[in-house]
């Protein structure tokens, strides 16, 4: 489709571009699709003209949010370019179309990586989110991340085992079942009975470090604990600082605010020193009899900072890591570069762990579907 | 058809009682343009399956629905060989003098095509409405699934060959973000987000979907209910739910609310026990804010 190249078009191509430095997914498609609809509609109307752009060019939610400011904040600096198509409103809009060309041009030379762009006055929520270390997040930004998390969970609750059970729905025949049900016909195989993989028979183990030392992460680690239970439930969590207390009752609860009250209230631990060694020793001598198994993975979230008894600390471990299928350990610091896992309580346990992996943003938690 | 004005969306969803505000209408307007689907996100209750309802019956067309639910596959949306059918059909012909090549191309003729809302919606008679409801709660194959028929509009059955589409039917999307769906998904289609809505729409909805209601209810109502939605709740009550809540008390021949008959009706609007309590305890506060106790004061 050919498009008569109007100042109106130009600026709206513009326009896109703009977009697209703001993270928003504009291709050429999109601008045809903007300059398709325009045609439609009287769009010498200013507030049509911002609805049909809204409309084409919006994809999710936060962008639908944002559109208005960013339009403003666009067309206001372009003046009244969008009325009139005399040639001195280009020559005034110039020095911005250059300048925007330029860093588009830029962007995509170094590979659409928008950290290459200057400042601006708005912001993607997203692009934050993501990068931001746990600690400096604002409780809002919470709600995000339970998203990322309930992804993950949702993942793995997903997979698939190789056994099989018996499905309603049109999947894989089950030969075996399909002759037994059909007997009765005289073997007519009227009837199909079919089968489909076993979902994921996986157990998780959360023992969740919620010392001193760990404060500054204590709401996301709230946050990421109940997200988990929420989702997944062959689930077990503890919290351990001085002592261990399990707490997967307390994280069934529905409503999050009355978890946080309860979690609070019920744990005295809560920011007081770390002994690791005694709580896992404890771990292993109440709870490991019918909490582990070979079908287990153990997640430990801690820093690894402990005065407590290291020997106590190595004979857990072993004895965890024997009886279980794999051991993560997430540590948030050590998402920091230069972060090396000199602590006494870390030197002991890493033999002993399978994967050793940062949750310090939410970049990292994503990743953690990938281990388990 | 090609001419739609944006007026007329207006009044064509108007003339139906759906209140649009602007950026509805034009969506709407712009997906009928375009051709292209329409991605609808939002809160639940507030009228994005009533969007396509509408449409359809604006357009003077079939509505085509597609509800999705977790584990929805392929063959469940687009079609399945009535096996029983064909067995017997076998059974009945084993003696008859057709050949293979004719038996075989009549088990597998569309008498025995059991046709699902997919492949329904692209051999209608007429340009329908198609509805795919809940989106966000199927699984990412059946996502990608349908962005191949969406962009392509054609199925290909292995044993008959491939259809095309008689027309393009019009598609309508619908979601509650409980899964962040794909860009490229996103992509085909326009998208519309809509949030419960102001003080004024809904008291607007409200006297006209529940006729005979008197204004003042109306007003206590729609009040009640913002202030309602401002409370963090598990379920936060849409505009479903205002509207039956309206025409319950409507029923009773209420015409004011006050403590009593709000803690009596509270469960029509409240579907979750904890939010019950949550709300009959700070029911004095929400009434006061609503205005309701200090008119009453008043009397």
């Amino acid at each position: 489709m050919i498009i008569r190249q109007t100042s109106l078009s130009a600026n709206v191509i513009q326009f896109c571009r703009f977009l697209r430095q703001k993270g928003y997914t504009v291709g050429v498609d999109e601008e045809t699709i903007t300059l398709r609809a325009l045609q439609c509609i009287d769009y010498t109307h200013p507030s049509l003209f911002r609805q049909a752009l809204k409309a084409t060019l919006c994809r999710n939610k936060i962008q639908a949010e944002e559109f208005d400011e960013i339009f403003d904040q666009y067309w206001k600096q372009l003046g009244k370019a969008v009325d009139a198509r005399t040639k001195d409103d280009t020559s005034k809009k110039k020095p911005v179309t250059q300048l925007s060309g330029l860093r588009s041009l830029k962007t995509w030379l170094h590979g659409n990586r928008t950290n290459q762009t200057e400042e601006t006055a708005t912001y993607s929520i997203h692009e934050n989110i993501s990068r931001k270390d746990f600690s400096s997040i604002p409780e809002e930004d919470v709600d995000e991340l339970m998203q990322i998390i309930r992804a993950v969970a949702k993942r793995l609750a997903a997979k698939k085992s190789r056994r099989y059970k018996s499905s309603q729905h049109m999947d894989i025949p089950d030969l075996r079942q399909t002759l037994r049900k059909n007997l009765r016909r005289g073997g007519e195989l009227l009837e199909i009975a079919y089968r489909k993989h076993q979902r994921n028979r996986l157990k998780i183990l959360m023992l969740c470090d919620v010392s001193k030392s760990m404060e500054l992460y204590t709401v996301f680690l709230v946050q990421f604990m109940y997200a988990f239970q929420q989702v997944y439930r062959r689930m077990e969590t503890f919290v351990f600082g001085t002592s261990l207390k399990r707490i997967t009752p307390v994280l069934k609860e529905q409503n999050f605010r009355t978890t946080l009250d309860l979690l609070t209230e019920e744990n005295s631990d809560w920011a007081g020193g770390t002994r690791i060694g005694e709580c896992l020793n404890n771990f292993v001598q109440n709870y490991s009899k019918n909490l582990l198994d070979p079908k287990t993975i153990v997640i430990i979230v801690s820093d690894g900072w402990d005065k407590g008894n290291m020997d106590l600390l190595q004979k857990s471990m072993e004895f965890i890591r024997a009886n279980s299928k794999k051991i993560i350990w997430l540590n948030p610091l050590a998402g920091f570069a230069f972060y090396r896992p000199d602590v006494a309580g870390m030197q002991t346990a890493m033999p002993y762990i399978d994967v050793f992996a940062p949750v310090h943003n939410a970049e990292s938690l994503r990743r953690l579907g990938k281990w388990l | 058809m090609t001419m739609i004005q944006l007026n007329d969306i207006k009044q064509m969803l108007l003339s139906q009682g759906y209140i649009a505000d602007d950026s509805v209408a034009m969506s709407v307007f712009l997906s009928l343009q375009l051709n292209k689907p329409l991605l609808v996100e939002g809160p639940a209750g507030v009228g994005k399956t009533e969007i396509a309802k509408v449409m359809a019956n604006a357009l003077q067309t079939d509505l085509i629905r597609l509800q999705c639910y977790e584990g929805l596959d392929a063959t469940h949306a687009l079609y399945e060989w009535n096996y029983q059918r064909q067995l017997l059909h076998i059974k009945m012909t084993e003696h008859s003098s057709q050949s293979l090549d004719e038996k075989e191309k009549t088990i597998f003729s569309d008498g025995f095509l059991m046709k699902r809302p997919l492949l329904q919606a692209i051999t209608h008679h007429k340009k329908p409405v198609l509805l795919i409801d809940e989106i966000d709660r199927s699984d990412e194959e059946f996502e990608s699934f349908l962005l191949e028929v969406l962009s392509d509009w054609q199925i290909t059955i292995p044993e008959t060959g491939t259809i095309k589409a008689t027309h393009i039917p019009q598609v309508i999307l619908t979601g509650n973000r409980t899964r962040e769906l794909s860009e490229a998904l996103r992509r085909r289609c326009l998208y519309l987000y809509i949030d419960y809505p102001d003080f004024e729409k809904e008291w607007l909805i409200v006297k006209n979907k529940v006729p005979g209601i008197d204004v003042k209810l109306a007003e206590q109502i729609t009040g009640f209910m913002q202030q309602l939605r401002k409370i963090k709740l598990e379920k936060t009550p849409g505009l479903a739910e205002t509207l039956d809540w309206a025409a319950a008390l409507t029923t009773l021949h209420i015409d004011h609310l006050d403590k009593n008959i709000i803690e009596q009706t509270l469960g029509v609007v409240l579907k979750d026990w904890r939010d019950t309590r949550e709300v009959q305890l700070s029911l004095n506060e929400l009434m006061e804010k609503t205005g309701i106790i200090s008119k009453l004061n008043a009397i």
